[in-house]
């Protein structure tokens, strides 16, 4: 279905929205558990705090009924399926709740031969969007509390899910704040771009949140934590920071997904997906590649062919 | 009588430490984040907001030089960092979870080996904290035994009063230098009443209890519960004012390097591991385990004291949402 010539904009997404979604998802959560379709679910429980949730890895019925989906739902779920969590779930097929934002992160786990999309069930969200962070969570989303990516979401119907939870929905109006900061950091003479980032990349505290959240961030051996010998300086020290943020987005070139986790979970508030957003924009000129759309033989800097583009050799 | 400092005051007050060149340090707006940041003019201060970040980088910074080496004519020289250049310092506007700190870490910093970096910086340093008007839904300071006016650390304590002034109380010799040296700034008076402090969501908790069952319940099916979503970053640790694990690293060449000294965070992987490969906390549930043994078992045992403030930054800042306070509540709530 095309998600464009369907666009249903309102000034607000209500709690009943996110409800039929909640229903949705637990009626098949427990149905694939009861009849053995899956050894597990992941997905959202609420959390203490009002608005908040968790992501969880149920295994039973009992538990399957409490999952919930509502703006909070903000994470990538993806990443409970890589290497970082193995041993967590069972061997078997998994069920798996995902935004379209997260489908394009499946879909690139896949293309790196990860995750095979038969090991999976997943049920898709039809996601208005979720909250940004410190924002009001009041059961409702609306323009002053939805998250920057979801502003310019193309993803809202999560294409190629088994099943799909919600009828689409999308806000009226939304300010791409991401796409103006883009353009403003684009049209800064090289000197003050440099700037930009090296304030932001002080701040750095090396907790890795943006590291671990990444689903393809997977490696066993990350080349930061080497120090025998040390390949990026591992202390929170400008130098070290501009390498590792540098290593982190150059590894990302035509993987990430756009999910944006990185820069949600920051807690210094870099705002690491606009440099996502600028990697992917050189693959798609380079070689009109999006990540994560559906999954591919192999991403464009995983292959040589002779017609690349070689303007990059100076 | 108490004293009473207005809010202009407590900025001109700010404006002469930083003419006398002491560090000044209190929360500021840095890019969009509240820090603790090196305050230049009283009007730097903001408190509005709880810093992202504790306060205890203060005393104990994100890295610090220990060392620095140097080959010189086939001989390695080594230069230690001069203590003694530690400026003299004052921390301003930390609230009790944050002025706190100190007070439970100066155990741990000056046990067996003394941390002399620490220890000098703490010698210098003059706490001002505030009692919190603020507060959100993830602080539990009371739940822990702390309270929004408690003074524990502060050397002056400040409580914010209706009419915008503050009620000041020298908890300590160097609190009672502090007015002294300034009394012109401050004035004696009854003040106007104090503003009230924000309800909170967590009802006290028994760490006695608590604790009790830790010691019964090393090993317990609630860390692999808690452990299967943890991501294993560290951002808990790093924004933490109690957590106080660092790591040591000779970054440079082998002739010419420095050692750092900087925070590590127990949620890593590679945390515990042993240059033999083998590592005891293999696995990401003994890491959280212990991160929560650490708080409210181990330190307890060893010097009295919960390492744990309740400012609830770890909940906030969690990527995955694990609540601190929650887990609390979920042992305090056992019957066994």
């Amino acid at each position: 279905m095309n998600a464009k010539a369907n666009k249903n904009q309102v000034t607000c997404i209500e709690p009943d929205y996110y409800q039929a979604i909640t229903e949705a998802i637990r009626k098949e959560a427990v149905k694939i558990l009861k009849d053995e379709t899956v050894v597990g679910v992941v997905g959202y429980l609420p959390g203490r705090r009002k608005g908040t949730a968790s992501p969880a890895l149920v295994t039973t019925v009992e538990e399957a009924e409490k999952l919930i989906f509502s703006p909070a739902c903000v994470n990538n779920l993806s990443v409970y399926l890589t290497k970082a969590k193995k041993g967590v779930l069972k061997q078997g097929k998994v069920g798996i709740v995902a935004k379209g934002c997260d489908m394009r992160a499946l879909a690139g786990l896949m293309t790196e031969s990860q995750l095979q999309r038969e090991d999976l069930f997943i049920i898709g969200v039809v996601c208005p969007g979720v909250y940004g962070f410190g924002v009001e969570r009041t059961g409702t989303l609306t323009e002053a509390n939805i998250a920057r990516k979801c502003r310019e979401c193309t993803v809202h119907m999560p294409e190629g899910a088994d099943v799909a939870a919600g009828t689409h929905a999308e806000l009226a109006d939304l300010t791409p704040e991401e796409a103006q900061e883009m353009a403003r950091i684009e049209a800064m003479p090289q000197a003050e771009r440099w700037a930009f980032w090296k304030e932001h990349f002080s701040r750095c505290i090396r907790c890795m949140a943006c590291r671990q959240v990444c689903p393809f961030c997977y490696c066993e051996q990350c080349l930061c934590d080497k120090n025998r010998p040390q390949a990026v300086e591992s202390s929170p020290r400008p130098a070290g920071n501009m390498a590792w943020h540098l290593v982190r987005a150059m590894h990302l070139a035509g993987r990430c997904g756009g999910c944006a986790e990185c820069e949600r979970v920051c807690p210094m508030d870099i705002p690491l997906n606009l440099l996502n957003r600028r990697m992917a924009q050189e693959l798609k000129e380079l070689y009109d590649f999006e990540a994560g759309l559906t999954p591919v033989d192999k991403g464009p800097l995983n292959e040589y062919k002779e017609n690349d583009d070689q303007s990059f050799i100076k | 009588m108490p004293q009473i400092i207005t809010e202009q005051n407590l900025r001109n007050l700010i404006d002469l430490l930083v003419k006398e060149a002491k560090l000044v340090v209190g929360p500021k707006l840095s890019g969009s984040v509240v820090l603790y940041e090196p305050l230049t003019a009283g009007s730097d201060l903001t408190l509005d907001a709880l810093p992202r970040r504790s306060s205890k980088e203060l005393f104990f910074p994100i890295c610090e030089d220990i060392l620095s080496y140097k080959r010189e004519n086939g001989a390695m020289k080594v230069n230690d960092v001069d203590r003694s250049k530690f400026p003299e310092a004052v921390l301003i506007g930390a609230p009790p979870c944050d002025a706190g700190s100190p007070a439970i870490l100066d155990a741990v910093m000056s046990w067996d080996y003394k941390d002399e970096f620490y220890l000098e910086r703490r010698r210098k340093s003059t706490i001002v904290g505030i009692a919190c008007t603020k507060g959100d839904d993830a602080c539990f300071c009371r739940a822990v035994g702390l309270a929004p006016d408690a003074e524990a650390g502060s050397d002056l304590f400040l409580t914010p009063l209706k009419d915008g002034s503050y009620a000041c109380n020298a908890v300590t010799e160097k609190g009672q230098a502090l007015v002294a040296a300034h009394q012109n700034l401050f004035s004696e008076g009854a003040g106007a009443e104090p503003k009230p402090f924000v309800d909170q969501a967590v009802a006290k908790l028994n760490l006695v209890k608590i604790k009790k069952w830790l010691e019964e319940h090393f090993e317990d099916p609630l860390w692999e519960k808690i452990a299967d979503i943890c991501v294993g970053c560290g951002a808990c640790a790093f924004i933490c004012p109690a957590c106080h694990c660092f790591d040591i690293n000779d970054e440079g060449s082998t002739d010419d390097g420095v050692r750092r000294k900087h925070w590590d965070a127990c949620g890593f992987a590679k945390f515990t591991n042993h240059a033999s490969g083998h590592n005891p906390r293999d696995v990401q549930n003994k890491r959280y385990r212990n991160r929560i043994m650490h708080k409210f078992k181990y330190y307890d045992d060893k010097f009295g004291k919960t390492l744990c403030t309740g400012c609830g930054r770890c909940i906030r800042a969690c990527p995955v949402g694990i609540d601190i306070a929650e887990i609390l509540e979920t042992i305090n709530s056992k019957q066994d």
